[in-house]
């Protein structure tokens, strides 16, 4: 390669380094992730009177999308009350999945109580309303909610239907 | 283009266009009115020669053969079959007077009432149903008498009985499938035709019956004469069915010193059912002893009897420790509810089918809500008045006893035995009989208040 040649072609490559660095300067840097901020939810226990009683709690990172956001809120009920407030879900539950739907249903997929862990109508109650309750008022877009026991449907564990999707009652929440 | 959209056209008038089909029955064929793959279910029902009737208050039909009937309604995918609420494979629609059905949807109403379509190249065939059923007699001893069970038993025969005999009379043909054991309460049986006659040991009489359907059944219960009431058929006044809750495997909740729900309920109910007894007015039991029966089939007694009333006694249970008092539901109006209804329709795309009809089976059914409510709230003020009685006030809430029931329905739960202090009253004598007395003294104030029209005044 002659001296003007190896010059013109050393200049080239000088020019497209140079380029190339500029074209990596100008790449966007990706967005630092944001810093938490703890989320405010509500979240519903029986007390004696027959009625939920809300409980403000701090979360610290409230995802957006429903999915695991509905399967947070359920894990924090199943921690249970921070007021003396009675359990939910009376027996070791686990939460073993949440889905959505387009029209506003969401279902929540529970471990299975054992036998004689649910009793009353008002346990039943307790457990069926508290979930919605918690799961529509911190939900934007989910209107009612379906309980799955073991990824089945299940009819009724002895009194309340449990084989549709179900609204909250305001009448069995505390003013 | 042209000739496609006249050939488009004709098409769609052929498909369209009011036409009929030759349906073969017993007595002849005839030209029914079809239009594409819907038949006029109406004509057919009157080809079987079934009896047919339009309650223009409730917009439904109702269909019976013998001890059989079908409850239907145009325009909706349900139907009430023996008194138990149950969905068609489609929806029967209303045209010119008429009620529209598949082939599929006709056959759901007229099996259980013994008949049967099917196709025969371009025309239907009216059959009646021969299937026999098979059924197993045996006996099985439980606490409150003998149990005669017919098993593999679909329908619910009339039972009559003599002296010490009673004769099960079938709509449909049965066969035994096998001896039937002459020892024990039954000294032998005899099936000739469509009757089947027990004889009974003496002493013994029919208490109740009752039909269980998981697996199919008809249970025959048989106690000492003078141990039980008499069988009570419909009379003059009005019917109400008290509804014990829970019963044989399933003991419902459980007091701190092991009292069992089922076995309190059984007790409340069989005192409110002698004090309103004692008062002229009929009244049954789902149950009569510790039988377990599903929550569907008190419901279908209930309406198969056209009771005027049915209220479910329970005790109660709740997680708070604290919980007291008493509590009165009635059906919930979630799936009553009129924007809960609106807001189905108008999602109807994406709703569940069976789902919106049941919104609207229950809309059609609203009187009744209004009626339950009112029987909810007078059970719950009487029992307000018992001085040791928490009012926890009326409720509403999807109860599966409620769902189905064709008259006033409540669910009454008097206590709960979750609290120490009220299971122990709940479970002695003195406890039962003031909540006896109140919720036989609030039913028949109800009653009392009732229009003719929702049951006559005892």
């Amino acid at each position: 390669m002659s001296g003007p040649s190896f010059r013109a072609a050393a200049g080239l490559l000088l020019a497209l380094i140079a380029a190339c660095r500029r074209e990596v300067a100008e790449v966007p840097q990706p967005t630092p992730p944001p810093t938490p901020v703890p989320s405010r939810v509500v979240l519903f226990f029986p007390g004696g009177d027959g009625l939920l009683h809300g409980e403000s709690r701090e979360i610290a990172e409230l995802p957006d999308a429903p999915v695991p956001r509905i399967r947070l809120l359920v894990e924090e009920l199943a921690m249970g009350s921070q007021r003396g407030w009675a359990a939910v879900y009376p027996w070791s539950v686990t939460v073993l999945g949440a889905f959505v739907d387009g029209s506003g249903n969401a279902y929540v997929d529970l471990s299975p109580p054992p036998p004689g862990a649910v009793q009353g109508s008002a346990g039943e109650a307790a457990l069926l309303y508290a979930t919605v309750s918690t799961v529509v008022v911190n939900c934007p877009g989910i209107r009612r909610v379906q309980l799955l026991l073991d990824g089945q449907e299940v009819e009724t564990l002895g009194h309340l239907d449990l084989s549709r999707p179900v609204a909250p009652r305001p009448e069995f929440v505390a003013p | 283009m042209t000739r496609s959209l006249v050939s488009l056209f004709l098409v769609v008038i052929a498909v369209a266009a009011p036409a009929s089909v030759t349906v073969v029955g017993p007595a002849g064929s005839r030209e029914v009115y079809a239009r594409g793959d819907l038949v006029d279910l109406l004509d057919i029902l009157s080809m079987a020669g079934l009896a047919t009737n339009f309650a223009r208050a409730a917009g439904s039909y109702t269909a019976r053969a013998g001890e059989h009937e079908v409850q239907f309604t145009p325009g909706g995918s349900l139907a009430v079959v023996d008194g138990r609420l149950s969905a068609l494979p489609g929806p029967l629609r209303a045209a010119e007077g008429r009620v529209l059905a598949t082939v599929e949807t006709a056959n759901a109403i007229l099996r259980p009432l013994g008949w049967s379509l099917r196709q025969s190249g371009e025309r239907l065939e009216l059959v009646e149903v021969t299937g026999v059923e098979s059924l197993l007699v045996s006996q099985v001893q439980a606490a409150e008498g003998t149990l005669v069970v017919l098993r593999g038993c679909r329908q619910r025969p009339q039972v009559t009985t003599r002296a010490d005999e009673v004769v099960l009379r079938f709509a449909a043909p049965v066969e035994l499938a096998g001896p039937v054991a002459a020892e024990g309460a039954l000294l032998g049986a005899a099936l000739v035709g469509q009757e089947l006659t027990l004889r009974l040991a003496p002493g013994l009489e029919v208490a109740n019956t009752y039909q269980l359907d998981d697996p199919p059944r008809f249970v025959v219960r048989l106690a000492a004469k003078g141990e039980t009431a008499p069988l009570q058929g419909r009379g003059e006044g009005p019917l109400v069915v008290l509804d014990p809750g829970h019963g044989g495997e399933d003991w419902g909740a459980r007091g701190p010193a092991g009292e069992l729900e089922k076995t309190i309920t059984l007790s409340i109910a069989r005192l409110v059912l002698a004090q309103l007894q004692a008062q002229g007015i009929a009244a049954r039991l789902t149950r009569e002893g510790d039988e377990s029966l599903s929550l569907q089939d008190r419901t279908a007694m209930a309406n198969r009897l056209r009771a005027n009333v049915f209220v479910s006694i329970h005790a109660n249970a709740s997680p708070a420790r604290a919980a007291r008092g008493a509590e009165t539901y009635f059906m919930s109006a979630e799936a009553s509810d009129v924007q809960a209804a609106q807001a189905a329709a108008e999602e109807n795309a994406t709703t569940p089918p069976d789902t919106v009809q049941l919104i609207l089976w229950d809309l059609a059914h609203v009187s009744n809500l209004n009626e339950s409510a009112r029987l909810a709230r007078t059970i719950q003020e009487r029992l307000n008045t018992l001085h040791d009685t928490r009012d926890r006030g009326v409720k509403q809430a999807p109860f599966v006893v409620l769902t189905g029931a064709t008259m006033p329905a409540a669910l009454v739960e008097v206590g709960f035995l979750s609290n120490p202090e009220e299971a122990a009253r709940l479970s002695e004598r003195p406890g039962q009989e003031t909540v006896a007395a109140a919720l036989a003294e609030a039913i028949a104030t109800y009653l009392r208040g009732s229009s003719p029209a929702g049951g006559t005044a005892p």
